[in-house]
């Protein structure tokens, strides 16, 4: 299993009060799986988003990913996993406003301590691959908003992560180019990738193959869509390289 | 992240705020200018002095009824000491063997005229023959003054240059008849031009035979005898056989304190140093002061960068960086920050000294280990007071500062 969670909780202290963002979470992502976690605010899914992306450790429970448990983990061995194996995209874009696209692709691998000429290889090649190999150049304020994600899907992807963790990632954009970002999303996984979106739009969740629903720091439900299941049959991709991981 | 992108980033950063940089960094560059320009100007001093003034100076020292009086205390104790003499003078010819020349002298003030010609405030100078060695003038026409002109009290006169000048526009000074206060002298020659020495000149004088100017120009006996030694290592011979000679004179038995004073180069060396040394304490207060503010205004400007910058910092370390990349980051940018500042200071303060050394009679001359110092110490100020910003956003939670709005 790529990612493995038993009986997560989470529990943050706000004033005299103790809240249970999360409250005994299971389940399994194996690899090239196409995930959406769903769930009203207050669900819990944010609170997990950051557990697995390593931003954040659990009160209690297990957190593994690629059968290295996450929580004993210290600050700047949580940075390196961030670097090495998680991939961001969030709703904000979060670009670096004075920086051009290629720069900004760059700088997961700035902090991977890559020499400056692979690293602008590199960042050339996702940009490319999402389709933005003219807009290399460009500041964040000469592109528009679906440059922008596409942008920052390049930055996500640049260093080959194991996991690609998008967090409403259409949630700034127009339906048309939501709709683009999601084909973009489609590509990526077919290219052996593990993507996991965060989302609270059922028609951007239905883009994904396995939907876990999240209600008061529970899993609801958790289910496999069929209808598209041979497209995503995780043995059939098993062998195939996930990210860079392989 | 490496030293030299983070130093590159926020080079850019700050051309983009130029306005909002200057304000910044105005402390810093007023402290570094204000050391380097005073520490300039006491170098330019420092050279002066030991070029010009101990040049003529060299291996001599001054005899007269006080010495060297620097408190009241002092003066208190030596007012009363008597007269020297230009009998003593003629004493210390014969009984100082490592002295190479003697020379007594007094001054006064006169105006000097020719016809209808009239020159204010010179300086009459009193002096016995060798004054030219002492006080380094060299002739440029005639003769100096002799042994002979001192010894019959000749009303003969040598000239200063700008003296010289004045009276005798287009004219040979030499052999005419000039007055200098109530009695009329003969010029037998002028001295070659010295220049201006912080801005006063000093080639406005008329030097006249010793026994002439205790005739005619003073009420007192009393003159400062000027004794050059033979070289450095018998200075101090010269001023042992001085003061033996002059005990003699004044019979003087062991154990009483002498009843004159011997002065030395070193003696008013000794009060210059002190006097720049005060300076130097003082302007290293002053910048001390304005580094401190200037430091403190790079701090305020770099905890607002890391307000401002909260997502960024979230995002960079969601992206892998870890406390040290971040902090080192802060870091480079506030010693970035204040070294530019320190940059700018640095040329403001050598420009300002090239240009009061150019406009003014202060002499200056930039000095290496203050443009180094003050290079250095904008570059410390940057990292200490850039510390708490960095430290602050070093450990800022990824998650609160990516919601950051």
């Amino acid at each position: 299993m790529l990612i493995s969670v038993r009986e997560l909780h989470r529990i943050y202290q706000v004033g005299s009060e103790q809240v249970h963002a999360l409250n005994g979470v299971d389940f399994d992502v194996g690899p090239n799986e196409y995930l959406a976690v769903m769930g009203p605010s207050g669900s819990g899914k944010s609170t997990l988003m950051n557990i697995i992306g390593c931003l954040d450790t659990p009160t209690r429970g297990s957190y593994r990913l690629k059968d290295r448990e996450i929580g004993k983990l210290s600050d700047d061995e949580l940075a390196r996993i961030r670097n090495q194996e998680i991939g961001f995209v969030f709703q904000t874009f979060n670009l670096l406003p004075r920086a051009d696209a290629l720069h900004n692709v760059e700088l997961p691998l700035v902090y991977a301590g890559l020499r400056h000429e692979e690293r602008r290889k590199r960042a050339r090649e996702a940009l490319e691959l999402v389709g933005l190999a003219d807009r290399m150049k460009h500041k964040p304020n000469e592109l528009s908003g679906g440059q922008r994600q596409r942008v920052a899907i390049a930055r996500a992807l640049v260093n080959k992560p194991s996991i690609i963790l998008a967090d409403e990632p259409t949630g700034n954009l127009d339906t048309a180019t939501g709709e683009e970002i999601m084909a973009a999303f489609e590509n990526i996984w077919k290219a052996g990738n593990t993507v996991i979106l965060v989302t609270h739009e059922a028609d951007i969740a239905a883009h994904a193959r396995r939907v876990v629903r999240m209600r008061d720091g529970k899993i609801e439900s958790d289910t496999r869509d069929g209808s598209r299941r041979e497209a995503a049959e995780p043995r059939a991709v098993a062998a195939g390289p996930s990210g860079g991981m392989a | 992240m490496n030293l030299r992108e983070s130093a590159g980033l926020s080079l850019r950063a700050l051309r983009a705020n130029k306005m909002r940089s200057f304000l910044t960094l105005l402390g810093t560059i007023i402290g570094v200018m204000s050391v380097i320009a005073v520490l300039s100007f006491v170098e330019g001093l420092n050279r002066f002095v030991s070029e010009k003034m101990l040049n003529a100076g060299a291996n001599a020292f001054w005899v007269d009824p006080y010495g060297f009086v620097t408190s009241q205390e002092q003066w208190d104790a030596v007012k009363n000491h008597p007269e020297i003499t230009v009998d003593d003078a003629d004493a210390l010819r014969a009984g100082v063997p490592h002295a190479a020349l003697i020379v007594a002298q007094a001054d006064g003030r006169v105006t000097a005229r020719y016809r209808n010609k009239e020159v204010r405030g010179v300086e009459v100078r009193g002096r016995s023959p060798g004054y030219e060695v002492v006080d380094d003038y060299t002739v440029a026409a005639g003769r100096q003054l002799g042994e002979t002109d001192d010894l019959r009290r000749q009303l003969v006169c040598v000239l200063g240059a700008e003296v010289a000048e004045e009276l005798f526009p287009g004219l040979d000074p030499l052999e005419r008849r000039v007055r200098l206060g109530a009695e009329t002298y003969q010029v037998v020659g002028v001295m070659a031009s010295k220049g201006k020495m912080f801005g006063q000149s000093q080639d406005r004088f008329a030097a006249i035979p010793i026994r002439t100017f205790l005739k005619f120009k003073s009420d007192r006996r009393s003159v400062t005898i000027a004794v050059k030694s033979r070289d450095q290592a018998s200075l101090p011979l010269a001023q042992q056989e001085t003061r033996i000679v002059l005990r003699g004179r004044r019979h003087l038995r062991p154990g009483v304190p002498d009843n004159f004073g011997i002065t030395t180069s070193d003696n008013v060396l000794d009060l210059y140093r002190t006097l720049t040394g005060g300076i130097f304490v003082v302007t290293i207060g002053v910048a001390a002061i304005s580094l401190l503010v200037g430091g403190i205004v790079i701090m305020n400007i770099m905890l607002v960068s890391v307000t401002e910058r909260t997502r960024e910092i979230g995002l960079r370390k969601a992206m892998g960086a870890r406390r040290r990349d971040i902090l080192t980051q802060f870091l480079v940018e506030a010693t970035t920050l204040s070294l530019s500042g320190g940059l700018i200071g640095t040329l403001a303060g050598v420009l300002l000294a090239l240009l009061a050394g150019a406009l003014s009679p202060l002499p200056t001359a930039v000095s290496l280990p203050a443009v180094v110092m003050g290079i250095v110490m904008s570059a410390v100020i940057g990292m200490f007071f850039g510390s708490y910003p960095a430290w602050r956003a070093a450990r800022l939670d990824p998650i609160e500062a990516l919601r950051h709005e």
